[in-house]
């Protein structure tokens, strides 16, 4: 009787405790949010920190000098010294090129096949902040032309640490496509970014200035971020893009683990429907549109698939540039097996802050370089000597090779490039190279038509380079020397005596060449063929020149003579009318000619796309 | 026994901190400017720190305090260049390169060369000449380097006295040392110095010491027991006095500079040089006037 009347009052009294709980759940919740809320307001409130950029890293290219603080990109840095000005101020940081005008020239590399269709990044800097935090907002004050950023990612690694970590991850923090932005002025450029799992104190943003009128220019960047992690989403959770690649490494690694399996050689009719009945070269067709990544996929999927995908055939063009946040040594060491009839290989920006070893890229090279036509290390900071030398004994058919921006590449390295004798293009802007390794390049390298020495700071005398050339490389068609601060009239007469068939030549900021010895009309009558010719900032160039110009040289397509005050409208008029080929005239800065002018000329050329850019 | 040896080490320590404490502390430059423009009626607007053709600036950095002036060559407007752009651009780049910290406190020729040939590097183009005096107080080893290129200078000031001044580079009477840049047709014709044939020096300073760069305005017109009175009336080394006393002497300056009877130091030049003049000279004055001072966050 007792133990049944207290199992029963035990019962209801656990029941009505229960009726109670649930009856006042909602306000109990209530109630417990509010004092989550309430205990949130009397937390201290998270806080924002706001930092202006610290040092720039690293970047692929920039307009103004090595050493200098005008239009260099370490102008990034710091607090804002233009904006929100607008205009062609020296104290911002430019990359090299802008629009389409480079690509149409004859220097520039052919597009890689295979291309994602997300991936439109031409240049790009990494920026490096104090303090890692997890950013809620990037800010890009843009001070002239904006629009060009088209992708901000973050690094998980402290590049002021001591200890860097093994793994070094990077998330995208927003993509977006080139944007033709209507005015020049400036802007403060604040996309809605990603939440990320990681506090990051380095960002990188990569451009593409295809779409704008003309050289972009950037004052600061502004990273906002909290301290902590935050808890609740700060913002609505994106939708993740399903073109993001962050799960292609373990892709290809899988499809390394998956090369182990042993496929013996199998029947038709394995199960895989239709595909068993088409024809090996049409399935091969197919499969030659995927994207890297999906290759890699793909060939998880079945052993006809993996037949397909691992397929040396498929990997006669290969593009990494635009998985260079994920390519690592073991991503080189699964890709060996399927690259032995690699002929162009693109690993631009690829392999940095320890992803590439310089022994790994030189394995991959021994296996996969013989019958490499055309090399692209542009940005590649583990390059090492010992790389070009693997890259010398190996890949003897190489015709093209690009190297530009590899900065931190020994001087003695260069050396080796000598015994390439099949080199036709060769890209060392931004390099160490020195005097007596571009010589000996030279002279062992008769078949070059494309040569790109812009601010190769280290070579002395420009006029003995300039005398070689003319010497050794007569098929020369397109030659930068932008920023070689000693070429004089001597050099360039040679020059243009020795290597008739130049049809581009970037003289700019060469400040050594004075128009009143005669040089640029001498230029003028010795290449008929010329195509392009950058003479910026040379502020000798006269009304004789153009008229030479205009005379000889019909085939004229891009022009360069900013900031020179000895330029009248009516020379400019005549080069004009005889120039009918003519696509780019920048004559920005020159005095005589104002922006009626200009209005003029563009109505009377309309072809002709005429650059008169402004400091306000 | 022991605590009679770590007390006694403890004594000897403050007693020896206390000594040294003087030394290890920074010094710095509490500054001020003033100036006027030879023709200020044109009320023609400029950025801050210029007056006429002058201009001048002031800058800060972790480790140096630096100033700047110079005087933008007339002529130039003859032939129809701003002179005030060439000055202006060239200190503007000597406060940014200061900024950025590009510069060794020791070597203000330094900064000089590096300033001017960054003015190449500008896609304007720019035109015209100046002279140039820049004076660097480096904070913790408490010595003062200068570098003076022209006719602009400088005085140290230490109780009363002048105990160092700058030299004037001439090449010939009223054509002082200049940095240019010509346009390519006149470039032989052009008077162009290299910064590197700025004058340097170096030597230390004490708290309480005054320093007063200013243009040749000034120097032309108040000879230096004039300075010196003025000098005199500065009590304090807050910002509003040392801006008070230099708008004293640039306010001075800019009177007898309208004088015509007055026998200005450049009318007793001219009168040695064999030119019978007199009174003062129209010229824009710049002045900027610092104490040596501890630093203060």
């Amino acid at each position: 009787m007792f133990p049944m009347l207290t199992l029963l009052s035990m019962f209801y009294y656990i029941c009505l405790r229960r009726r109670s709980r649930s009856g006042t759940r909602s306000e109990a919740l209530g109630s417990r949010r509010a004092v989550e809320l309430g205990q949130r307001s009397a937390l201290p409130v998270t806080v924002e920190v706001e930092q202006y950029g610290k040092e720039v890293l690293d970047f692929s290219s920039h307009y103004g000098s090595e050493n200098s603080m005008s239009y260099t990109m370490w102008n990034l840095a710091g607090v804002p010294n233009v904006y929100p000005s607008s205009g062609d101020f020296t104290q911002t940081a430019v990359f090299r090129t802008y629009g389409s005008w480079w690509e149409q020239c004859i220097s520039s590399a052919t597009p890689f096949r295979r291309t994602p269709p997300n991936f439109h990044s031409l240049d790009y800097l990494e920026l490096a902040f104090e303090e890692p935090v997890y950013p809620t907002a990037v800010e890009v004050l843009e001070t002239y032309h904006p629009g060009a950023i088209v992708k901000i990612l973050a690094c998980s690694l402290n590049p002021f640490s001591q200890n860097p970590p093994a793994d070094v991850r990077w998330e995208v923090l927003w993509a977006g496509k080139p944007n033709k932005s209507l005015t020049p002025q400036a802007r403060q450029f604040s996309p809605s970014i990603r939440q990320i799992s990681f506090a990051s104190n380095l960002l990188r943003l990569e451009v593409n200035s295809t779409l704008l009128d003309y050289y972009t220019e950037l004052d600061a960047v502004i990273l906002r971020g909290v301290r902590e992690r935050p808890i609740l989403a700060l913002y609505k959770i994106p939708v993740i893009d399903i073109n993001d690649l962050s799960d292609s490494e373990e892709e290809i690694s899988d499809a390394g683990g998956l090369c182990c399996r042993s496929g013996g050689e199998n029947r038709h009719n394995m199960g895989n429907g239709y595909f068993d009945r088409l024809p090996y070269e049409l399935i091969q067709l197919i499969v030659s549109h995927l994207p890297v990544p999906d290759l890699c996929r793909l060939a998880q999927s079945c052993k006809l698939f993996h037949k397909h995908c691992c397929d040396p055939l498929q990997y006669i063009q290969l593009s990494l540039q635009p998985y260079w946040a994920r390519l690592t040594d073991a991503s080189l060491s699964h890709l060996q097996s399927r690259c032995t009839l690699l002929q162009r290989l693109n690993m631009s920006w690829t392999g940095n802050r320890g992803a590439v070893t310089a022994a790994g890229f030189c394995s991959f090279m021994k296996a996969c370089g013989l019958s490499l036509v055309c090399l692209e290390l542009s940005c590649c900071h583990f390059l090492t000597e010992a790389c070009l030398e693997v890259i010398a004994q190996t890949c003897q058919c190489l015709q093209e090779l690009n190297l530009a921006s590899c900065d931190r590449l020994q001087p003695q390295a260069f050396n080796l490039i000598a015994k390439l004798p099949n080199l036709r293009r060769l890209v060392l802007y931004r390099t160490k190279v020195e005097q007596s390794a571009i010589l000996s390049i030279l002279t062992f390298c008769p078949e070059l038509r494309h040569l790109n020495l812009g601010s190769c700071v280290m070579i002395e005398d420009y006029d003995v380079v300039a005398s070689m050339l003319s010497a050794r490389c007569r098929s020369l068609r397109s030659l930068d020397l932008w920023r070689c601060r000693n070429l004089s009239e001597r050099g360039l007469a040679e020059l243009v005596s020795g290597c008739r068939l130049l049809e581009e030549l970037d003289l700019g900021w060469c400040s050594t060449l004075q128009s009143s010895s005669g040089c640029f009309q001498h230029l003028a009558r010795s290449l008929p063929r010329l195509r392009k010719l950058f003479l910026t900032a040379n502020r000798t160039v006269c009304d004789s020149d153009l008229e030479e110009l205009a005379a000889n040289c019909s085939a004229l397509e891009h022009l360069d003579i900013l900031g020179t005050r000895m330029v009248s409208p009516v020379s400019l008029r005549k080069l004009l009318q005889c120039c009918p080929q003519l696509k780019l005239l920048d004559v920005s800065f020159c005095s005589q000619i104002d922006s009626r002018f200009i209005q003029e000329l563009s109505g009377l050329f309309p072809n002709v796309s005429i650059k008169k850019s402004f400091t306000q | 026994m022991l605590s009679v040896l770590s007390y006694g080490r403890l004594v000897a320590r403050a007693v020896i901190g206390g000594l040294s404490q003087t030394d290890s502390r920074d010094y710095s430059l509490v500054s001020a400017s003033f100036g006027f423009g030879k023709d200020f009626r044109k009320g023609i607007l400029k950025k801050g720190m210029c007056y006429g053709d002058d201009a001048c600036f002031i800058a800060r950095h972790r480790s140096a305090d630096v100033l700047g002036v110079a005087d933008g060559v007339g002529g130039w407007r003859d032939y129809g260049v701003d002179p005030s752009q060439f000055s202006g651009t060239l200190m503007r780049t000597c406060e940014r390169m200061v900024k950025e910290g590009r510069f060794v406190p020791s070597n203000p020729v330094g900064i000089l060369t590096t300033s001017y040939y960054e003015l190449l590097q500008n896609k304007v183009p720019l035109l015209g000449s100046s002279t140039a005096c820049l004076v660097v107080l480096d904070r913790q080893s408490h010595r003062l380097h200068t570098a003076n290129l022209g006719d602009s200078g400088f005085l140290v000031v230490r109780g009363g006295e002048v105990v160092h001044r700058s030299d004037e580079q001439q090449h010939y009477f009223n054509t002082p040392f200049q940095l240019s840049i010509a346009p390519p047709e006149a470039e032989g014709s052009v008077l162009s110095d290299s910064p590197e044939a700025a004058d340097s020096s170096s030597f230390d300073v004490q708290l309480g010491d005054i320093i007063l760069t200013a243009t040749d305005g000034l120097f032309d017109n108040m000879p230096d027991y004039m300075i010196l009175q003025e000098l005199k009336k500065l009590k304090n080394t807050n910002y509003e006095s040392i801006q008070q006393t230099a708008k004293s002497i640039a306010e001075q300056a800019h009177v007898l500079a309208y004088d015509p009877n007055y026998m200005s130091p450049f009318a007793q030049f001219a009168c040695d040089n064999g030119l019978n003049v007199r009174g003062g000279k129209p010229d824009d004055i710049t002045v900027l006037l610092s104490i040596v001072a501890e630093y203060t966050d």
